[in-house]
C-alpha cells in the first residue's frame, strides 16, 4: 500500500465512517444479500456438504448389507441384515417396554419443527423492531432446542442400554444394546452410524443453542435495537432452519426408510 | 423481505408494528401436514421401494418449504437460488451413485462365498 494513514480509532475520523459506495470497494452487494448473511449462507452450504457425506456413507453401507425378506411380525435381530428401524426405535419414555414404532422421533420431530416456527416468528418480530416479541420467541426457541436436546440424550441411553430381549452371541451370552464395536440390533455399523449421524446434528443443535442463548442476552441488554436492526437474529435463524432441515433428512433416511 | 413486509403505514416513533404470521402458520401446518403423511405411509404399506420414493419425495417437499419460506430463498436473488441449489443437486447425484455403488459392492460380496 502506498498509502500512508496511521491507524485510529475509526470514530476518530468521519472519512472512515463514511459508507463505501463504489463497486469494488465493499458498496456492493452481491445477490442484494448483506455479507453477514452471504457467508451464512455459504457455510450452510459446506455444512450441508458435510451432512450429505454422512447420509451418502449410510446410503451406500446400508445398501452393501442384506435385507431382511420375511414378514415384518417375523423379524429379528441379527448382524446378518440391516435392522427395520420401526423394530429398533420403539420405545418411549415412561412407559417402559410398550411397543410405539416412532412414537418418540415423531414427537421430537415435532419439537423441532415447532421450534423451527418460532424462530421465524422472532425474525418476524425483528423486522418490526419489537424487543419484547423477540425475546418471547427466542425463549420458546430456546426451550423447544433444549427440549429436543434432551429428548435425544434419552434417545440415546434408550440405544445404549438396549431392549429387553437381548441378542444371543454365537458362545451363548446375552448381548444388550450398542457401543462402537457390538450392537444388539444388528450390523456393527448400523449403531456406529447412528451415534455419528444423530450425534453430528445433536452437536449442532446445541451450539445452536448457544448461539440463541447469546442471541436472547443480546437483545435483552439492547444491543441489536443500538445496532438499528435484529439481523444477527436472521443469521443464527438461517442456521436454525438447517439444523431442522438436516434432521428432516436423518428422519427420513434414518427412521422411516 | 419486501414480500412478507406488513401494509406499509408510517408508524410513529416508537409504535411497533401489527404483526404478520399467517404465512408462517401456514407453512407450519404444510410442514406438520407432510410428516403425518409419513406416518400414515409407515403404518399401511409394506416397506418396498415405491414407499421410499414417496418418503424421498414427501422429504424433498418438506425441505422445499423450509428453504424456501423459512430460511426466505424463495425470496432472494435468482444468482443466490442457483448458488445454492447447483451443489445440492450435484450432492443428490453423489447419494444416488453411491447407493448404487453400494447394492453392486453387496451383491458381489454375497455371492462371493456361495
Amino acid at each position: 500500500m502506498a498509502q500512508s494513514t496511521t491507524l485510529q480509532h475509526p470514530a476518530a475520523s468521519a472519512t472512515h465512517d463514511a459508507p463505501r459506495t463504489g463497486n469494488w470497494d465493499g458498496g456492493n452487494e452481491p445477490f442484494k444479500a448483506s455479507y453477514g448473511k452471504l457467508m451464512m449462507w455459504f457455510f450452510l452450504l459446506s455444512d450441508a456438504f458435510t451432512f450429505a457425506a454422512f447420509l451418502t456413507t449410510y446410503g451406500m453401507i446400508r445398501h452393501k448389507h442384506e435385507v431382511f425378506t420375511g414378514e415384518a411380525k417375523d423379524f429379528f435381530f441379527s448382524t446378518r441384515w440391516w435392522p427395520i428401524p420401526d423394530h429398533v426405535f420403539n420405545a418411549f419414555p415412561g412407559m417402559g417396554e410398550a411397543n410405539v414404532p416412532l412414537g418418540f422421533v415423531a414427537l421430537m420431530t415435532m419439537i423441532l419443527i415447532l421450534s423451527s416456527v418460532t424462530m421465524v416468528l422472532a425474525v418476524e418480530a425483528g423486522h418490526r423492531m419489537d424487543k419484547a416479541d423477540v425475546q418471547k420467541w427466542l425463549l420458546w426457541t430456546i426451550l423447544f432446542g433444549a427440549t429436543f436436546l434432551c429428548s435425544q440424550a434419552w434417545e440415546w441411553s434408550h440405544f445404549i442400554h438396549g431392549h429387553a430381549e437381548p441378542t444371543i452371541m454365537a458362545d451363548g451370552t446375552k448381548f444388550f444394546g450398542a457401543n462402537l464395536s457390538m450392537n444388539q440390533y444388528g450390523p456393527v455399523l448400523f449403531a456406529d452410524l447412528f451415534f455419528f449421524i444423530t450425534g453430528f446434528h445433536g452437536t449442532h443443535v446445541f451450539s445452536g443453542v448457544c448461539l440463541l442463548v447469546w442471541c436472547f442476552i443480546a437483545t435483552t441488554n439492547g444491543t441489536f435495537e443500538k445496532r438499528g436492526h435484529y439481523e444477527m437474529i436472521e443469521k443464527i435463524g438461517l442456521y436454525w432452519h438447517f439444523v431442522d432441515l438436516v434432521w428432516v433428512f436423518v428422519f427420513t433416511f434414518f427412521y422411516l426408510v | 423481505m419486501a414480500s412478507h413486509a406488513t401494509t406499509e403505514h408510517t408508524l410513529a416513533p416508537g409504535e411497533i408494528a401489527k404483526p404478520n404470521t399467517g404465512w408462517i402458520w401456514k407453512t407450519f401446518g404444510v410442514l406438520v401436514a407432510i410428516t403425518a403423511i409419513e406416518f400414515v405411509f409407515v403404518f399401511l404399506m409394506h416397506p418396498s421401494t415405491l414407499r421410499n420414493s414417496i418418503f424421498i419425495v414427501l422429504t424433498i417437499l418438506k425441505a422445499f418449504f423450509i428453504v424456501a419460506e423459512f430460511m426466505h430463498l424463495k425470496h432472494e436473488t435468482k444468482g443466490l437460488i442457483w448458488t445454492i441449489l447447483v451443489p445440492v443437486a450435484l450432492l443428490i447425484w453423489l447419494l444416488v451413485a453411491l447407493i448404487t455403488e453400494g447394492s453392486f459392492i453387496g451383491e458381489v460380496l454375497q455371492s462371493m462365498f456361495k
